[in-house]
């Protein structure tokens, strides 16, 4: 979206550049701070952090910080190319009309400059602070969110979420992958983790806002294959998500203490899919069981997290 | 993409506020990141992790 605006009674585009010999507003901090989805980065921060101390071994506090601060960055980043590319997409869609480009608060060119600015930045700190192994890790998940999931697979396939989800899963792992230098069989579980808690977050979000997927010709699932297709898959999910969750326990790479709080954490994530999976809508319906979902899904995942840090702590 | 919305008058003092907003950060900012490699180095040269 062009904006314009007047100086001296000439209207000018304020997204033309200074060197045509016009001028514009400088973005606002708070619109470039938006455009790097601080919500969605808590989550990011949280997962990277408990792979980071979940890690064998001591990590300088120092480093710990930059590590998880480029993994922040990186994330900021992946969110500030996302709504770069997805700004037309956006403006069709009532959650996301507000966001700083669709709402024309800031220009394209300015969001797609800060977003590679700041994933070169975060790639560069990782290698300054942690080692090549991190930084390589935290490039392909930023190229994987923006290049696979955001411009590729989003457009196209109902299945964009459970890919794409693999882009979220990363955290840990570079978390992890930070401190250590190497991989390791439970950082993979908690990605895998990650992986398979995506679809039903998501499909949960999509359900209760389905019409504005709809109106943005994005084919989530619920407006492919249906809502009761959505609805069975959500629940299929969510059972092979909790076998995920529980396996570091048998598998000895955890304690009891995260075991049982597993075990009851995804007891009450199935029993609200199994919630989700087994109802049917009409005209009207407020969505409260999806909307439930949704909400439990992400304490699901910070209470999951925070687990294996207590439980590593507790046996360290 | 064309530009059909009336021009908005240009508000002088909102650019000057932003431009000031915009800089003051980016001095904190790198100000912090020069603290941060600061430490960054120190820490790296104290030893293997």
């Amino acid at each position: 979206m062009l904006r314009s605006t007047q100086i001296n009674g000439s209207k000018f585009d304020m997204t033309q550049s200074l060197t045509n010999g016009e001028m514009r507003l400088p973005a606002d901090w708070r619109d470039l701070f938006a455009l790097t989805k601080p919500r969605v980065m808590s989550l990011v921060v949280f997962t990277a952090l408990c792979g980071l101390l979940a890690a064998p071994g001591h990590v300088h506090p120092v480093l710990g910080f930059s590590s998880i601060l480029a993994i922040a960055l990186g994330a900021g980043a992946s969110g500030a190319l996302n709504q770069w590319y997805e700004a037309g997409l956006d403006a069709k869609m009532k959650r996301t009309a507000g966001r700083p480009l669709p709402a024309g608060r800031l220009d394209p060119q300015t969001a797609l400059h800060f977003g590679v600015g700041l994933a070169a930045f975060s790639v560069f700190l990782m290698l300054f602070a942690a080692n090549w192994q991190a930084a390589a890790l935290l490039t392909v998940s930023i190229l994987f969110y923006v290049l696979v999931y955001t411009i590729w697979l989003k457009p196209r396939t109902p299945q964009n979420i459970v890919i794409g989800g693999a882009a979220g899963a990363f955290p840990p792992l570079i978390g992890w992958v930070a401190a250590t230098g190497s991989v390791a069989p439970l950082p993979v579980l908690l990605f895998l983790l990650i992986f398979l808690w995506t679809p039903p977050h998501f499909w949960a979000l999509a359900l209760f806002v389905r019409s504005d997927y709809a109106a943005a010709g994005i084919p989530m699932m619920p407006v492919v294959a249906g809502e009761p297709s959505t609805r069975r898959q959500i629940l299929f999910y969510a059972l092979i998500m909790a076998v995920a969750a529980i396996a570091p326990w048998p598998l000895g790479y955890t304690g009891a203490l995260y075991g049982w709080c597993a075990a009851a954490l995804s007891a009450v994530f199935v029993a609200l899919s199994v919630q989700v999976g087994l109802r049917r809508t009409g005209e009207g319906d407020r969505m409260q069981p999806e909307k439930r979902l949704f909400a439990f899904s992400v304490a699901y995942l910070f209470l999951l997290f925070g687990a294996v840090v207590a439980d590593h702590w507790l046996i360290a | 993409m064309t530009d059909e919305t009336p021009p908005e008058p240009f508000d002088e003092a909102e650019y000057r506020r932003r431009q000031r907003s915009r800089a003051n950060l980016m001095g904190w900012i790198l100000g912090g990141l020069a603290f941060l490699f600061f430490f960054i180095t120190i820490a790296r040269m104290m030893g293997p992790k």
